[in-house]
């Protein structure tokens, strides 16, 4: 039900936007994972910060209206033979204006920590969790650029 | 290793409770053996190995090597070599440091330095690996076999041992395009908690400093750096520091020793029968798809043969393990092509995250069932074109899977799970814009590479490597009885099992504690250097067995091996 507000909210905000009233705003987001990484196979069972990245992609496409948002980059890992420590999504919104951006934004961001959790639910491991030291969690972070 | 850290923690977590088993035996009952398949070592192999182990020549190495001078040049060499970049297939840098040094300082003529500076090796028929050229850096022991009126080759190519570990390392992922591109070594106290982040970690102040022709400078923060200690509780203790830098685990310690060890043999004329080559590897990581050891013994991998041009009889690898057995691995790069890359069409992006996104969910056999063996995978890397102009989408992306297991059929239990998940992410993201897979404008998928470590299972654990391995061993109080352990390891020791040839490992490395491999945070600690230097001992005994030597009392061992080496397909060349 909350998606279907949102998506109405957001639709409304599109359609609204052809008014003088709303200036249409759009902007593009960097949301990086970072986790521990290792060896694929001698530190397997660790969480990727790839998988949560491309995890909180499919989260996005579903909390997001169509035409809202734009993949443009997605990306992550350091070798084929090595778990991915970080993992970056870039994307492009749009939104009919500032208050539906920040709509946007939100629900990104949302996504993306939900698709951090779901690695981490995935592979066990909750925040706190320390491997050889390391924090054991993937993380998210998301910025404007 | 690729697999290093976990390795060289089992080699070590083995050595100490091996050493605690030794130790141990004078004060109390003998303990059973560790578990594992018996090997029947043959009487000349031990005569041989104590022969070896006491002779006058190889004390005098290591006495050499015991010195705190000695100690001290070991370590420099090894900082000063792993902070030379040396990403898989981009390691030219660090081989031709190596080169130069063998030439320049370590007392090898230039025609004892058997690999060149752009890649090619005289006599294999393997110069090139997935079209690109091995950077490998060989060294030879110059053996007395070739001038007997007896010798015999192949194809012009007398025996030869190999002792080798490799010098690429997963970070940085590609050497940089300008400017220094040496590894900062940064210093942390255990005190702090170890780092989270890149950021993090380039934020760290203390570092090693070099000059300008590459030489450590013994400066404080080297002083902290170059403390000893026995483990990580002793180095928190007395304030030891994590030491940075990629290769630390994974496996530049025990590379550099190789070649220290290959200097030593030089300077104190230890002979061999056979010649010993001492090798710096390239492409054991990423995907480097082996190509080093492709390269040394002429591995074709579509035909899944080895010609072993070079005639090595016997391989000795330094990433530790004295496993027998080796995991297979199946590894894909997989592009996502959008024809025409319209903001409002299928995007590539999309569809590899559909394709990761399931595969994250996996659960391997392993996982799924109690006793199935070990098999594992990941995603290990992604990327995707910049879209041309801002209102294009984005044209490509590309990922790379890696899957491995003990045995074939799991592996290919794991292929057939994660295989069609590429395309599946491909129609998901083409039914979601209501294209039909290969129309216009639908996303497209293309495998760029396959890459194949070829698994290995040993039918039998006797063999003149292993043999000499564990009697090595057995001799200098590492290992109390000749057993080989039923673990597997994904080594470069893939490629001369699969060719045929003998192949054991040990380690000449001493960190005292360390993690991180193939991550950002990669550190260790250094640890004893009696420990290399009795190391140094068992290898160089285990590659005198199989080698022959000459004796300082001028007796000769023979080698422990025929004169040809095995192989699965006949040299072309």
């Amino acid at each position: 039900m909350k998606r279907l507000i949102f998506s109405v909210v957001v639709a409304a905000a599109i359609v609204a936007a052809g008014t003088p009233a709303f200036a249409q705003q759009s902007g593009q987001l960097r949301i990086e994972f970072q986790g521990p990484g290792g060896h694929s196979s001698g530190a397997y069972g660790r969480v990727s910060a790839l998988h949560a990245a491309a995890r909180a992609v499919i989260l996005i496409q579903k909390a997001l209206p169509a035409g809202s948002f734009q993949i443009t980059n997605l990306t992550g890992g350091n070798s084929v033979n090595s778990i991915a420590s970080d993992g970056l999504i870039e994307l492009k919104l749009t939104a009919a204006n500032a208050a539906a951006y920040k709509e946007l934004v939100t629900a990104v961001t949302k996504a993306a920590a939900e698709g951090a959790a779901a690695e981490n639910a995935f592979r066990n491991v909750k925040p706190g969790d320390l491997t050889s030291g390391a924090p054991a969690t993937v993380r998210s972070i998301v910025t404007p650029f | 290793m690729n697999s290093s850290r976990k390795k060289t923690a089992r080699l070590t977590a083995a050595t100490i409770l091996l050493t605690t088993i030794v130790v141990g035996a004078s004060q109390q009952p003998a303990p059973p053996p560790p578990a594992g398949t018996p090997a029947t070592i043959p009487a000349p192999v031990v005569a041989a190995a104590e022969k070896i182990a006491n002779d006058p020549q190889v004390l005098a190495l290591l006495k050499e090597q015991s010195t705190e001078a000695a100690a001290k040049a070991r370590w420099n060499q090894f900082l000063e070599l792993v902070r030379i970049p040396s990403p898989s297939r981009q390691e030219h840098l660090k081989a031709a440091e190596i080169h130069r040094r063998l030439v320049n300082e370590w007392g090898f003529s230039p025609a004892e330095v058997m690999t060149r500076a752009d890649g090619m090796i005289a006599g294999t028929d393997t110069n090139l690996v997935d079209n690109l050229p091995v950077y490998n850096a060989c060294v030879v022991i110059k053996g007395s076999y070739a001038g007997r009126s007896d010798a015999q080759h192949y194809r012009g190519e007398f025996p030869k041992v190999l002792v080798e570990g490799h010098i690429d390392v997963v970070n940085p992922e590609e050497l940089p395009k300008s400017g220094d591109p040496s590894i900062r070594i940064k210093l942390q106290p255990y005190a702090q908690p170890v780092v989270a982040t890149p950021e993090e970690l380039a934020a760290i102040l203390d570092e090693l400093s070099f000059d300008a022709k590459g030489r450590v400078i013994e400066n404080d923060k080297y002083a902290m750096a170059s403390k000893i200690f026995a483990n990580a509780k002793d180095a928190e203790a007395g304030g030891g520091v994590r030491i940075y830098v990629p290769g630390y685990g994974d496996m530049m310690p025990s590379t550099s020793n190789a070649f220290v060890l290959a200097a030593a043999m030089k300077k104190h004329n230890i002979k061999p029968v056979y010649d010993i080559w001492i090798c710096g590897t390239a492409g054991e990581e990423g995907k480097g798809n082996l190509a080093g050891m492709k390269q040394l013994y002429g591995f074709d991998q579509k035909a899944g043969t080895g010609s072993n041009p070079l005639n090595f009889v016997a391989n000795f690898g330094l990433e530790g393990g004295g496993v027998v057995n080796f995991l297979g691995s199946y590894r894909f790069e997989m592009k996502f092509k959008a024809p025409s890359p319209r903001v409002d069409g299928p995007s590539a992006p999309a569809a590899m995250a559909a394709a990761i996104a399931m595969i994250a969910d996996v659960k391997t056999p392993s996982e799924l069932r109690q006793g199935a063996p070990r098999t594992t995978y990941t995603v290990g890397r992604a990327s995707c074109e910049p879209p041309p102009a801002a209102n294009m989408g984005v044209p490509s992306c590309a990922l790379e899977v890696d899957m491995r297991s003990t045995r074939k059929e799991t592996l290919d239990e794991i292929r057939n799970t994660i295989e069609p998940m590429f395309q599946a992410g491909v129609s998901a993201e083409n039914a979601r814009h209501g294209r039909k897979d290969g129309s216009d404008e639908a996303i497209s998928l293309e495998l760029m590479w396959y890459g194949l470590r070829p698994a290995f299972v040993a039918e039998s654990v006797d063999n003149v490597a292993v043999h000499a391995g564990l009697q090595s061993g057995i001799q200098l109080g590492a290992i109390n009885a000749a057993i080989v352990g039923t673990g597997s390891g994904s080594l470069n020791d893939n490629v001369p099992a699969n060719t045929g040839v003998p192949t054991y490992q040990f380690s000449l490395a001493s960190s005292a504690a360390g993690a991180g491999g193939h991550a950002f945070w990669e550190w260790g600690t250094r640890g004893a250097p009696a420990t290399e230097v009795a190391r140094m001992h068992r290898v160089l005994t285990a590659a005198l067995i199989v080698s022959g030597f000459h004796a300082a009392d001028g007796t000769v061992v023979q080698p422990s091996i025929g004169p040809i080496g095995k192989r699965t397909r006949e040299v072309v060349r």
